[in-house]
């Protein structure tokens, strides 16, 4: 602890003003915070402040994404080794998925850092520390069989367009890390969708064992024209609600799992960090859409389209619904900031997902596209709401 | 007696907090006026350096309104007269003598003060230089005494953790506080008073005059909070309002004809070691309520007028006309290892992102932020402790886009300078102090 507080003194001096990494100062400041909280002292009243600030509250969101991360290491391990047919030890799994997922994780961070750094230098300003959730979120979202460059390529799209060219965290009105993977999404759609990318596969003769398949369950509902119930055929495909819900099944990185993703939720609305009204709203938004269709299923026994027939609990634990509601439709910058437009917004983001996957099958995923939707949505939220509430004030002028 | 009840609002859980022992302190040396301190005011000298002052003697008055006259808390010589940046006068300094003389004031007793007409009440006030106890809102200037408040309001809570509670300063003074009430209610038709329902003490002596107890946590006793609660129509906006502790000097002007300086004031903070209520006089040194009851001064922070309103005062500097707290906590300059990812259990916050959620006891505060400077995340925070129901995020937004009419319909003005906004949100925004700034520039326009 000397020997670090000494090393950033000795050093101080070559990225301030003159010093030769002058430039640098916003990165020599974001390392030095990490490991020191900064000795400022207030110079207005009030004299005294909360010890909240930004760099806990966003450490709290990474905290809660622990579960996420840590069960889809194991698990994209574990559907790796399955297709190429390793063995599935829990050390065995575990390392292989470290080997797939890290590196994808650095290159998000250090790829997104150096804009951040560089944005940060041109405008004087220190890096907020928003960038470490968007830095962890992207990569979670993505396909374990996704190129590096690709990931390097969709956080630099995420972070420029998502947030820095509107002036940086705080005034982005998409969420970044879903502005980074919507633009992958479109613009390498091969690498983004379809059966074969949601597993790496290893091993000797890099062929996929014979009994293993690759779909992901939503992959699975969209299939067109089946007379079977939706529920029995992901039944077939080896799909039960359980094991959607623990979530040990191909998908993106950190998505699959409902489990622990209700883990971070919990942990997110006990701190309060994220609004636990946009959660409740999601999830009665997905819930609502869906209970239409399941009735409809019921009463007439077949439909054409059989994601239209799916028990909406199903639409909860399947894909990554619930992911997206826990840690990106709660993102404060890009949500509303109004009581009421919370559960409008989330309510809105769980039955757009829902619409989208039942009526549009070229997307077998939707709450990407509801989220940024939303998102788009919430500054009008949030000014109706104000204006209503508005109106009740005594004015005073 | 109606109860309301202020929902929004937070108490911080600071260690420090005076007791309600009294000690007199003695006679200090020199006492000052502090011309700076008063909001609004551009003053006029009416003494110069080695004038020799009797206790209300003139010492200087308002360029803009002269009815403002702020008397001479002490008799003796003028020793000293600071001035600041841009000739701003910081500091009046009157060395005291052992025998200080005092002018005479017209006495009034009850029966008198029946007769009076308002008019002749609100010039002796004036004279006897006390009008500017008297405060408007929702400017806090000093209101004009040609015009007629829609109500004033005297606040007896003590929800700000360091500031007299009125149990210890009505103490034997209840008939003088029910005669100053007689008066205020010659300058008005309506006359509010608040107390807060925890304390006995208040409700109990005073049934008769408490018109609303207010329930709830800091600022629950702001007047402005309770003309905020109660008001409904907008001509109640420009209400007056006056300390508590304050009514006692507008009576004892008039019962004993001396321009009254007896103040109580507290002393509190973690670097305090003596924590009470001090019976003293209006602007006394700070080193003269520090003497004896707290060690080491050097490495305080001497916050004058609460922590949450308050400012930072040197050592050597003097109590102001209308502060009544000094606070000594440490400076807390010192880096944290690793300090965000700390468990917590003794980092008091709102939040519930700390350990200390499981910690009630009253913990120890810094002047550190806790943090650095970042955008606004709009985590809504502020808007949730709030007493108003001003969203301080948009409020703030729109007054740095220029939008100042719609920071007005957001309420600017009913803010009450509480500094709870400021006080928890996470990237350190200075909320508050911005809401002030454009609240005071607002004011400074309509001259």
């Amino acid at each position: 602890m000397k020997f670090l507080k000494n090393f950033f003194e000795s050093n101080r001096k070559q990225f301030s003003e003159g010093g030769r990494f002058e430039k640098l100062h916003p990165f020599f400041d974001a390392v030095e915070t990490f490991f020191f909280i900064p000795g400022i002292v207030t110079k207005t009243e009030p004299h005294v402040r909360d010890s909240l600030d930004l760099k806990r509250f966003m450490s709290m969101v990474i905290v809660a994404l622990i579960p996420p991360l840590f069960f889809g290491i194991y698990n994209t391990g574990y559907q790796s080794n399955l297709a190429s047919g390793l063995p599935l030890t829990f050390m065995a799994v575990s390392l292989k998925g470290l080997q797939i997922v890290l590196p994808i994780i650095i290159v998000s961070y250090a790829v997104g850092l150096a804009w951040e750094t560089l944005f940060a230098s041109i405008r004087k300003h220190n890096i907020s520390e928003g960038f470490l959730v968007t830095g962890l979120l992207f990569p979670l979202t993505l396909p374990p069989t996704i190129p590096l460059w690709q990931v390097a390529l969709g956080i630099s799209f995420g972070v420029i367009f998502g947030k820095e060219i509107f002036g940086g965290t705080g005034r982005n009105f998409l969420n970044p890390a879903l502005t980074g993977r919507a633009f992958l999404f479109f613009a390498y759609p091969v690498k983004m969708t379809g059966d074969t990318v949601w597993t790496v596969v290893s091993g000797v003769n890099s062929q996929v064992v014979d009994t293993f398949s690759g779909a992901t369950p939503l992959a699975v509902s969209a299939i067109q024209g089946s007379a079977d119930f939706l529920e029995s055929l992901l039944l077939k495909a080896g799909f039960t609600f359980p094991k959607l819900f623990y979530g040990l099944y191909p998908g993106t990185i950190g998505g699959t799992s409902a489990l622990m993703c209700l883990l971070g939720a919990i942990l997110l609305i006990l701190t309060g960090i994220a609004s636990y009204r946009i959660i409740l709203g999601g999830i009665m938004g997905v819930l609502f859409a869906a209970f239409p269709g399941y009735i409809i299923g019921l009463i007439y026994g077949e439909s054409s389209v059989p994601m239209l027939t799916l028990n909406p609990f199903y639409h909860l634990v399947m894909g990554g619904a619930a992911f997206g509601i826990t840690y990106m439709a709660t993102d404060p910058v890009s949500a509303p900031g109004m009581n009421i437009s919370k559960w409008i917004y989330g309510f809105a983001i769980g039955a757009l997902t829902v619409l989208i996957r039942i009526f549009n099958p070229a997307f077998p995923e939707g709450i990407m596209l509801a989220i940024l939707f939303m998102n788009l949505f919430s500054p009008l939220l949030d000014h109706f709401e104000i204006q209503f509430r508005l109106k009740k004030r005594v004015p005073n002028v | 007696m109606t109860s309301i009840r202020i929902r929004k609002g937070y108490d911080i859980n600071i260690a420090g907090t005076p007791s309600c022992d009294v000690e007199k302190l003695e006679k200090p040396t020199r006492v000052a006026l502090l011309p700076e301190r008063i909001p609004f005011i551009k003053p006029r000298l009416k003494v110069k350096v080695d004038d020799q002052v009797n206790v209300g003697s003139p010492i200087f008055e308002d360029k803009q309104n002269p009815d403002f006259i702020f008397l001479s808390p002490g008799g003796g010589r003028i020793t000293k007269i600071d001035y600041g940046p841009r000739r701003i006068i910081k500091e009046i300094i009157i060395a005291l003598d052992q025998d200080e003389g005092h002018e005479i004031f017209p006495m009034i007793n009850e029966a008198q003060l029946e007769d009076i007409e308002r008019e002749a009440l609100v010039q002796m006030l004036t004279a006897g230089g006390l009008w500017p106890l008297f405060r408007e809102l929702p400017f806090r200037n000093i209101p004009n005494p040609q015009s007629f408040p829609p109500s004033i309001i005297i606040s007896l809570g003590s929800k700000e953790p360091f500031q007299p509670v009125p149990e210890v300063y009505l103490k034997d003074k209840v008939d003088l506080f029910e005669f100053g009430i007689k008066i205020l209610n010659k300058l008005t038709r309506t006359l509010f008073i608040s107390a807060s329902p925890d304390n006995n003490f208040v409700p109990d002596r005073l049934n008769t005059h408490v018109t609303h107890t207010c329930e709830g946590v800091y600022p629950a006793d702001d007047p402005g909070v309770l003309l905020y609660t109660i008001k409904k129509h907008p001509d109640e906006n420009r209400a007056w309002y006056i300390n508590g502790q304050d009514v006692i000097l507008l009576a004892m002007l008039f019962k004993t004809g001396k321009y009254p300086v007896d103040r109580t004031v507290v002393l509190g903070g973690i670097l305090a070691r003596e924590k009470k209520h001090l019976q003293t006089r209006m602007g006394v040194p700070l080193n003269h309520i520090t003497k004896g009851h707290a060690d080491d001064t050097g490495a305080a922070r001497h916050i004058v007028g609460g922590i949450f309103n308050g400012y930072t005062g040197s050592k050597d500097s003097y109590m102001g006309f209308y502060e009544t707290s000094l606070v000594l906590i440490p400076e807390g300059d010192e880096k944290e290892f690793f300090g965000f990812a700390r468990p917590g259990f003794n980092k008091p916050s709102r939040s519930r992102a700390f350990l200390s959620v499981f910690n009630p006891s009253a913990m120890p505060m810094e002047c550190n932020q806790h943090g650095e400077n970042r955008a606004c995340v709009n985590c809504g925070f502020c808007a949730e402790v709030c007493p108003v129901d001003i969203l301080p995020q948009f409020t703030y937004k729109s007054i740095l886009a220029d939008e100042i009419e719609e920071a007005l319909d957001h309420g600017l003005l009913d803010c009450v300078e509480c500094g709870l906004c400021t006080y928890v949100c996470p990237s350190k925004v200075k909320l508050s102090v911005v809401l002030k700034n454009t609240k005071k520039a607002y004011y400074l326009e309509q001259l």
